[in-house]
């Protein structure tokens, strides 16, 4: 599903250029759940912001099924983001300004989903993600883990085939946190491709492949049993 | 999709109160001027164009005088209609339009005086668009003693009743009967009568033993507007080449000086610019025009500033978007939206107070608007100005937000960058720059409008009123004699023409040393030997009349006749007024018988101690027992005639009416327009307040004084309105010399005005921003530090 090679990502700014990503190379199969980890700047985030098709490498190939991607520009890759990817990020990212309902609804509106259907998707996934009873409230009135389970919603509702979260349980406590890592299972089970950022070893304990990065480049990978 | 954006628009709207409020009273007021001014100028643009033949129409100029005293008339002679529509194969119609004198009118038991009536031929009915609601479009005036009247004339003499076929009564003495109603002459019209007589009753009063034998052969009066329906493809200059050689032929003793002749001025210009070319309402419009612009301009630069400086807070929520697959021409339409519905409140808000400001915008303006939604005119300015302004304002905005970078923006490393802050600091800067220029032109025009106002005009017109004599002037002597002995009044003069506003003049003058081709065009008045002393107009040489039998033969001559004339030691030469040779016996100081936007014209005064005009000047407190004394001398000798005097001091000031309103309209509109840079400089302060707030709790942490921290937030603003003044000050310099040309005596514009102004722009900045500095600088630093 995902292949890239020799990937390579530089930041600029006037004094140093740092390299975030270095000669990277992965793959990950359809349906896989794989754990990114490694210290703190050593290029975890960068690297979903490229798979995730938010942000452009700087040399190097990435294949998103079989279609050479690095070079597409911004209205391309939007479009792509819209139909096959879903994020979850560790501070929620919800809009402040809209509903539960309304936030999740969001991405069916720009993928130009019918208002009935829409009514029905979203019901739907706030079902799944028992959080139903809150869709009239605004963000800033729920608890962090009914947030994050918010965003989820939003990332799953237009079923993408591949979901990527960036620290999803960072900025929760342990039981949110294990609740939001069972969704993920869940969705994975049902098919869905996860690629997931984490700090905890717990964590990455759920899925089925952890890949260790250290300063921009792959040093292990567990295979989980 | 779009009840989406609209939604969001909304709750942003309801969210952010200070940031709506602001903005909306902007567009609000901005939106309630423009459209007030647009509407205005659309009004005065609409001049005369509802006539259906408005582009073959051309009003006849005529032109008399030579060198310095050349004077273009905006009417004609008589002959000249008649001879056009005889001779010139390109002239399909002429009308000529007369006024008639102020008369009044009986029918039964109401009595009413007339001052606006007209005499004119029966073809104004077929080439003007007026509207004659009853009678006969060809045949108007079935006889010389019919009168045609308007819908409200109608009204006032005859209630509903039909007035066709009834009959009113002139003066007492002569017999009309109405043949004819026509409506009520549009505001929006150069031509407005209440009565109209055929002109045929001026014909009659010629006689074959005058000197002119005929109304179409008296190439000696210019009495007449004279408009001409001209084929199209007719040469002009063809046209006003026959008028002047008929002239030459039927009447060659007329003096033909280089230049003298015709011109032929379009229909649609004459509202616009005078016989003379100079500009007549176009100078005010365009004006209005520009303030207008300008006002709406500062409305949408505060529009502009306003959502650009919040468009950081907002920052997250286009990343989200964008992440979660919104594209750019998605969120562009969003926050286009966005500003729709922002300009829709303004709108809506912006016709309640139009609705509530007109009756007092037509008593300012001296229009007539009505809002009428149905009125297709009323919607294109409505929608020029929306669209517009919505464009100007949303646009950039727009495209600023739709731009962020996801990524950055997210992370919180989304900063405005320097460009934006500069683009910022430009619109500020030129939004002061209109207003300081404002406020520069604004104290120009009222210092002008005080000086023409109490300038010495050369005579002394306080405590006077006049009043025509009418049959008083049978017993004049006996009058003046009579009122001499009335307390309260001071004295009593008469003369044979106005003295305020004067616009009589002939070129029947003839000095030693005229040359042979010279037709030199002079002012004159007739008065008695009281006159000069009264109104105290100062003599320079020779002296004043004295009342005897030989003053029949003595003239006056002003300063300026004797300067244009250039005739030497004037006292006791030979002059010549129409028939009467005689001598100068003196010379007077220049007198302002005109507005001061003119030239003081020259003129000749001669003795005519039976003028139609009586002048009384009162003791002032006793005015009232004086103005007694005179109604009932008055009642005696026209018995049925209504007794209505003036002060000349209302005379002068309606000289300056049309500028006095202008002014108090530029004011209002200058005012208005500070007020929303005002606005839109407190949006602005409360925001970097905002912005700052961590900066200065971090700064008064470390002691700071509450002093240092205004001076920190306030100095860059008032760097900005201080360039803004040194950018306005040419503009505004420019501006109101343009301007003071239309005044031939106009004050000295010093560096005073520009240092007030650009003081009084300083301190309403100040004033502005001090509200919000003054707030971050005293707040408890402890919270918000915390806030942050
Ligand atoms: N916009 C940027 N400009 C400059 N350098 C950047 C930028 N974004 C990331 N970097 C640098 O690139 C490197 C990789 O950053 P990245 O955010 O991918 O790290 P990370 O592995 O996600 O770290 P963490 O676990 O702390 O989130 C870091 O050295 C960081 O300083
Ligand atoms: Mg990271």
């Amino acid at each position: 599903m995902i292949k890239i090679t020799n990937l390579e990502k530089f930041y600029r700014t006037e004094e140093v250029e740092t390299i975030a990503l270095n000669k990277l190379s992965m793959e990950v199969k359809k349906g896989e759940f794989v754990a990114i980890m490694g210290p703190s700047g050593c290029g975890k985030s960068t690297l979903l912001n490229i798979l995730g098709l938010l942000d452009d490498p700087d040399a190097g190939s990435y294949l998103f099924n079989d279609i050479e991607v690095a070079d597409f520009n911004e209205r391309k890759r939007a479009d792509l983001r819209k139909h096959n990817i879903g994020f979850v990020f560790q501070s929620f990212n919800l809009i402040d300004e809209l509903t539960v309902f309304e936030n999740v609804e969001l991405p069916l509106i720009y993928t130009g989903v019918a208002a009935a259907d829409r009514v029905k998707k979203v019901e739907a996934v706030l079902d799944k993600m028992q959080i139903m009873h809150r869709r009239n409230h605004y963000p800033q009135q729920l608890s962090g883990g009914q947030q994050q389970r918010v965003a989820i919603a939003r990332a799953v509702v237009n079923t993408p085939k591949i979901i990527l979260a960036d620290e999803p349980t960072g900025n929760l406590d342990s039981s949110n946190g294990n609740d939001v890592m069972e969704l993920l299972t869940d969705l994975n089970e049902q098919g869905t491709t996860i690629i997931m950022v984490t700090h905890s070893e717990h964590d990455a304990r759920y899925s089925h492949r952890i890949i260790r990065l250290l300063d921009g480049q792959t040093v292990v990978e567990n295979i989980m049993i | 999709m779009i009840k989406n954006y609209i939604k969001i628009a909304w709750r942003n709207l309801l969210k952010s109160k200070l940031y709506s409020f602001v903005n909306i009273l902007g567009l609000t007021i901005g939106l309630t001027i423009g459209m007030l001014i647009l509407l205005w100028v659309q009004d005065e643009m609409s001049f005369d164009t509802f006539h259906s033949k408005v582009n073959t129409i051309y009003r006849v100029n005529g032109v008399t005088g030579s060198g310095q005293g050349i004077k273009i008339w905006d009417n004609a002679q008589g002959p000249v209609a008649t001879t056009a529509l005889r001779e010139i194969p390109g002239v399909r119609n002429a009308v000529r339009i007369s006024h008639g004198w102020n008369s009044i009118y009986t029918y039964k038991d109401k009595l009413l005086k007339e001052e606006n009536t007209g005499y004119t031929d029966p073809s104004f009915f077929v080439m003007f668009d007026f509207r004659l609601i009853k009678g006969s479009k060809t045949k108007p005036f079935p006889t010389d003693q019919s009168v045609i009247i308007t819908e409200s004339t109608a009204k006032r003499y005859f209630g509903d009743d039909e007035p066709v076929g009834k009959v009113i009564q002139q003066d007492h003495e002569t017999n009309f009967t109405v043949s004819g109603v026509i409506a009520d002459f549009p505001d929006n019209s150069s031509i407005k009568f209440d009565m109209l007589f055929p002109i045929n009753i001026i014909a009659r009063q010629y006689n074959a033993s005058n000197f002119w034998k005929s109304l179409d052969t008296d190439w000696g009066n210019y009495g007449y507007s004279t408009f001409f329906d001209i084929k199209p493809g007719t040469s002009l200059q063809q046209v006003c080449d026959h008028l002047i050689n008929a002239q030459k032929k039927v009447a060659p003793w007329i003096k033909v000086s280089p230049g003298n002749g015709y011109r032929l001025q379009p229909m649609s210009d004459i509202h616009f610019y005078q016989a003379d070319g100079s500009s007549g309402s176009l100078q005010t419009v365009k004006t209005f025009l520009i303030v207008g612009i300008i006002t709406l301009l500062i409305a949408c630069i505060n529009y502009v500033n306003l959502s650009t400086a919040r468009a950081m807070l907002r920052a997250k929520e286009v990343s989200i978007r964008k992440i979660i697959g919104a594209q750019r021409r998605q969120l562009f339409a969003q926050f286009i939206i966005e500003s729709v519905v922002f300009f829709c409140v303004s709108l809506f808000l912006a016709f309640g107070l139009l609705y509530i400001l007109m009756p007092y915008y037509n008593d300012v303006s001296g229009k007539h608007l009505q809002l009428d939604m149905l009125n297709a005119d009323l919607w294109k300015v409505v929608a020029v100005t929306f669209v517009g302004t919505l464009a100007i304002s949303s646009i950039y905005p727009s495209l600023l937000l739709s731009s962020f970078e996801p990524l950055k923006a997210l992370k919180g490393k989304l900063t405005m960058g320097i460009g934006q802050a500069a683009f910022r600091k430009i619109l500020v800067t030129t939004q002061f720059v209109f207003s300081v220029t404002l406020i520069i032109v604004t104290v120009v025009i009222g210092k002008q409008l005080k000086f023409i106002r109490e300038k010495d005009p050369g005579y002394d017109r306080s405590q006077v009123f006049s009043f025509r004599t009418g049959q008083l002037g049978e017993h004049l002597d006996a009058v003046k004699a009579k009122l001499k002995s009335v307390p309260g009044i001071r004295a009593v003069t008469s003369s044979d023409n106005k003295l305020v506003d004067n616009g009589r003049a002939t070129g029947g003058v003839d000095w030693d040393g005229k040359p042979t081709d010279m037709m030199f065009i002079m002012h004159h008045f007739g008065i008695d030997e009281n006159f000069m002393p009264v109104m105290n107009i100062k003599l320079k040489a020779g002296k004043n009349f004295s009342g005897s039998k030989a003053d029949a033969t003595h003239f006056i001559l002003n300063e300026t006749a004797i300067a244009m004339t250039g005739i030497k030691d004037p006292i006791g030469k030979r002059f010549k007024y129409q028939e009467t040779e005689g001598t100068i016996i003196g010379v007077v100081k220049d007198f302002n018988a005109a507005s001061f936007k003119q030239n003081i014209d020259p003129a000749v005064i001669y003795y005519q101690p039976y003028g139609y005009k009586l002048y009384i000047k009162t003791t002032g407190k006793d005015a009232a027992q004086a103005i007694a004394a005179c109604k009932q001398l008055w009642d005696k000798y026209n018995s049925g005639f209504p007794f209505e005097y003036r002060f000349m001091d209302e005379e002068y000031d309606a000289l300056y009416k049309t500028d006095q309103r202008s002014g108090v309209l530029f004011n209002i509109f200058s005012a208005v327009a500070i007020v929303i840079s005002c606005l839109g400089l407190f949006g602005l302060a409360t925001y970097t307040a905002q912005i700052m707030m961590k900066e200065i709790g971090i700064r008064k942490v470390l002691g700071a004084s509450v002093g240092g921290i205004i001076a920190l937030v306030s100095k860059d603003f008032l760097k900005l309105v201080v360039l803004a003044i040194v950018i306005a000050s040419p503009i505004a310099w420019w501006a109101i010399n343009k301007w003071l040309e239309e005044f031939v005596f106009r004050i000295d514009v010093g560096s005073s005005v520009f240092l007030i102004s650009g003081a009084i722009a300083i301190g309403i900045a100040v004033l502005t921003i001090s509200f919000q500095t003054i707030r971050a600088a005293t707040a408890n630093p402890v919270k918000s530090l915390r806030s942050e």
